[in-house]
């Protein structure tokens, strides 16, 4: 049985694959949930456009990731942790 | 991610929804996330077919060394709707976005349905505006004060020299600025810094007096309430002979981040109203 634990684990590693092909990025210092999208990894929104159509593509399904920008238009501090975003794909895949 | 290529450079767009052409171009260091950040891509696509692209030098289009004129992008924006078959759209401009757009109206008059301009200060309408007082970099550098970033106050709004003053900033009052002013990433601001575009963008380039008050399509000025340029704002209404104004309430020169719901809202009725009217057209 998959534990929450190893699903989020899972995902992270699938993500830092996307964030590599998708983006270009690879960071010295791996992606850990606690990374920043914007502060951490120096990425933009348009990043995340890109990033979720990515998502989309690499798991085959209607992910709602304009729900996500728009709420993230929405923030105060326009920022996404990798915890957020891990948390978001659990829903929602 | 789509990357369409059209005029020599490849672009990246991104397209919802189904109905008449809406096509969705930025302001200058901006990119098309911004239409997803106020939900235009998603509101919009309810009754339209919606296709955002960034611009040459932004996001993730290609960035040639020059060629940053509002008329070099509006040749870029014909190839596109040429390339994706859209014979004839409604174009939403976001400040030179919208510069861009009505010089696309001018250069191809037959492909631009109707025209929604949000904000646009227009180099051959410098004249109008008081430069002494140039409220956009005063609110600018407002916004970068409170990041903890000064800026001269003795230089006009101007690109270059702005790219110059900010490449120096340490990490941390980079990162304060940018999270103030809703600079894109870095090595995209790097990018278009090495390009023309600061240079290019304070050109006329052909858009002068007597062709932007010769639009003919219908138009909305959209501005913010206490945007820097609202003696533009009256000039097109007055001038075009077919253009309605509309402010909206709590914003500035952004509508789109700092009003996105009013924003949103003022550009979808603007488009019912095109509906409503060719439906009338059809069965009177």
């Amino acid at each position: 049985m998959t534990t929450a634990a190893t699903s989020d684990a899972a995902l992270l590693a699938e993500l830092r694959g996307l964030f590599r092909e998708a983006l270009g990025v690879d960071p010295v210092q791996p992606i850990a949930p606690e990374t920043r999208f914007f502060a951490n990894l120096g990425l933009a929104s348009i990043d995340a456009v890109v990033l979720g159509e990515a998502i989309r593509g690499h798991f085959g399904r209607p992910v709602p990731f304009d729900r996500l920008m728009a709420e993230l238009g929405s923030r105060q501090e326009r920022d996404l942790s990798i915890a957020e975003l891990i948390a978001f794909l659990k829903l929602h895949l | 991610m789509p990357r369409i290529a059209a005029n020599g450079l490849t672009f990246h767009v991104q397209r919802s929804g189904a109905g008449p052409d809406v096509v969705l171009i930025h302001g200058l260091t901006g990119d098309l996330s911004i239409w997803f950040l106020c939900r235009a891509m998603q509101v919009l696509a309810e009754g339209s077919r919606v296709t955002a692209y960034d611009l040459r030098g932004h996001g993730y289009s290609d960035a040639p060394a020059s060629g940053y004129t509002s008329l070099d992008h509006a040749r870029d924006l014909v190839a596109l709707l040429d390339v994706l078959e859209i014979d004839r759209a409604r174009l939403v401009g976001h400040s030179f976005g919208a510069v861009i757009a009505v010089h696309a109206a001018v250069i191809a008059p037959e492909r631009v349905e109707a025209l929604i301009l949000s904000d646009p200060y227009f180099p051959a309408l410098r004249h109008l505006e008081d430069l002494s007082r140039w409220e956009h970099w005063k609110n600018f550098r407002q916004e970068a004060e409170e990041a903890g970033v000064s800026l001269s106050p003795d230089t006009w709004y101007d690109l270059t020299t702005f790219f110059d003053q900010v490449l120096h900033l340490d990490d941390d009052r980079l990162l304060r600025f940018r999270q103030a002013v809703g600079l894109p990433g870095w090595r995209r601001v790097i990018r278009l810094a090495e390009t023309t575009c600061g240079h290019d963008s304070k050109l006329i380039a052909g858009l002068s007096t007597e062709l932007i008050s010769s639009i003919s399509q219908r138009c909305l000025a959209l501005y913010g309430e206490a945007s820097p340029f609202l003696s533009t704002a009256d000039f097109l209404i007055e001038t075009l002979p077919d253009c309605r104004g509309r402010r909206i309430p709590g914003a500035k020169h952004r509508a789109p981040e700092e009003n996105p719901e009013g924003f949103v809202e003022a550009v979808r009725e603007f488009l019912e109203s095109i509906h409503s009217e060719k439906t009338r057209e059809v069965c009177p």
